[in-house]
């Protein structure tokens, strides 16, 4: 690699219209349109949500971010944004590294399909080549511990195997930027220590690590550093030790 | 492996950096054209897994279609079957083509939401998933349209290389068809009832089940029908017939004129769709 892996996010700003049930309909889109338009609506029907304001962040090699925050603080959408399916309205967000985000249990998860075919199609997504998936399926399979289960269609798992088959997956891809929503907490105590040392493997190669969590002991566990989203707006990045100060704040 | 080992993403820098974006947002995916071949086959063998003809379903299903009503209609248009049969054939197939990618083409976005929420895979990227999904279909067609070609002695007068050229136009106008209702079916959900009223109305009124002769004089109608020149465009050559030259025309400018409108509604949507969803 020419690059180290960085996270590099300067004044982002997102913003994004909530479409309710009335924006969705085209009858009452059309119907605005035709008595000449609300005014000061440019999104007819649209609520714009501030998501987060005016955000700055510098991760480096070996840095693990915890980020922690209320419902609907900006968590989710700043890991949205870092895998580059949310666009900043303002700022930039520059990432050095293979991004692996684990944000929805659901990513291109056919749940008619097998555990294989499942762990087939997200490797494709996640940019492995076919040879390159099939090559490391043993290893993937191993890796979940749902044996011959992978042969059984993912709509039969409980929450806690499809949970493996993603982190599995997931992290099968040598990613360099891990991102981790809240629900790796769903598995169970065997799972845990394999995620756990899986996580490390990815601290040693000098990785780096967005962790959203409302659980203290799992952030200080994983993370390094912590950050504090409240209503879209960041606190500084702090050592994890400032975790209850910044929590209490 | 294929994919960027560096992003950046930022804010709005104007008209011209969207359309940038909008560009390379069809660059990569044709860079990556293989991820939507993967995704279009995945489709195909999910959709029939556990059957015992498989994606064979497709042809034995559209093989009944094609002689149940070439049989009737036949016999209800007093017409001979053996010219008949191969005009139903290739229209149901084809227009079955045009329909079924525009119809699909409105889950070409919903239908990705949990994927286009947390990668920045291109969103062309699950266009051509559809497009090629359709074509899978198409070829486990084509093997209907072959033998009724063979066995009704339509092969030696058959154009193939003027029906390639038509299957292009079909398929390119197809294209953006798809894309701009799946744009319009991800914000307005009323959108894919739409689209399906419209497919269902157009398979009466463009010359599939019945032939274009019988409407006489008010023949001319015809020529305001996209799809009866979509569906001429593969179907004439293939029954040694020449599509007429207003026709090839016609379906150029439209892919063209359909593309531009597509592609610059993209533009202005492009970072917006992973919100509508």
């Amino acid at each position: 690699m020419s690059h180290p892996v960085s996270i590099s996010v300067s004044n982002l700003t997102v913003r994004f219209p909530v479409y309710g049930v009335d924006a969705k309909s085209l009858k009452k889109h059309l119907a605005r349109v035709t008595v000449g338009g609300r005014l000061g609506s440019s999104l007819a029907g649209a609520t714009e949500v501030t998501a987060l304001s005016d955000l700055n962040l510098q991760l480096k090699a070996g840095d693990r971010l915890g980020l922690v925050g209320h419902n609907g603080s900006g968590k989710t959408t700043l890991l949205r944004a870092l895998s580059g399916a949310y666009e900043p309205d303002e700022g930039s967000i520059d990432v050095h590294g293979r991004i692996a985000a684990l944000l929805d249990l659901n990513l291109g998860v056919d749940p008619a399909a097998t555990g294989y075919d499942n762990i087939r199609l997200r490797g494709r997504i996640a940019g492995l080549s076919a040879r390159e998936i099939e090559e490391r399926m043993d290893e993937i399979a191993e890796f979940t511990g749902l044996g011959p289960f992978l042969s059984m269609p993912v709509k039969t798992y409980s929450a806690g195997m499809q949970a493996r088959l993603a982190f599995a997956a997931a992290t099968a891809v040598e990613a360099d930027v891990l991102l981790m929503d809240e629900w790796i907490a769903v598995g169970d105590a065997d799972f845990q220590k394999l995620a756990h040392k899986r996580l490390l493997s990815l601290v040693e190669r000098a990785g780096i690590l967005v962790l959203a969590s409302h659980d203290t002991d799992l952030l200080r566990l994983y993370c390094n550093k912590v950050m504090r989203l409240k209503g879209g707006i960041a606190s500084p990045v702090a050592d994890i030790r400032k975790l209850d100060d910044l929590l209490a704040a | 492996m294929d994919t960027a080992t560096h992003m950046l993403r930022t804010g709005q820098r104007g008209a011209l950096f969207q359309v940038n974006m909008a560009l390379r947002d069809l660059r990569s995916s044709v860079e990556r054209i293989g991820l939507a071949w993967s995704l279009a086959s995945h489709d195909v063998v999910a959709r029939y897994r556990g059957s015992i003809l498989g994606p064979f379903w497709i042809t034995l299903s559209m093989g009944l279609m094609v002689a149940g009503i070439g049989l009737l209609n036949a016999k209800l248009l007093n017409v001979a079957v053996p010219d008949f049969i191969p005009f139903v054939a290739l229209g149901i197939v084809f227009f079955g083509a045009i329909s079924g990618t525009v119809t699909e083409g409105c889950d070409t976005f919903v239908g990705a939401a949990g994927i286009l929420s947390q990668t920045s895979l291109p969103m062309f990227t699950f266009v051509w998933r559809t497009v090629l999904r359709n074509l899978i279909n198409l070829a486990h067609n084509m093997v209907i349209i072959v033998a009724v070609l063979v066995y009704y002695g339509f092969w030696r007068k058959a154009d193939v290389a003027s029906a390639a050229v038509g299957l292009v136009l079909l398929v390119a106008n197809s294209a953006w068809a798809a894309m701009l209702v799946g744009i319009f079916s991800a914000r307005f959900r009323d959108v894919p009832q739409i689209v399906q009223s419209l497919m269902q109305f157009a398979i009466f009124f463009t010359p599939v089940f019945w032939l274009p002769e019988r409407l006489g004089s008010s023949r001319f109608v015809l020529d305001f029908n996209p799809f009866y020149h979509l569906v001429e465009a593969v179907r004439a050559p293939l029954l040694g017939k020449q599509l007429e030259p207003h026709s090839y025309l016609m379906l150029a400018l439209m892919a063209l004129a359909g593309w531009g409108v597509t592609f610059a509604i993209f533009t202005r949507t492009r970072r917006r769709i992973v919100h509508y969803l």
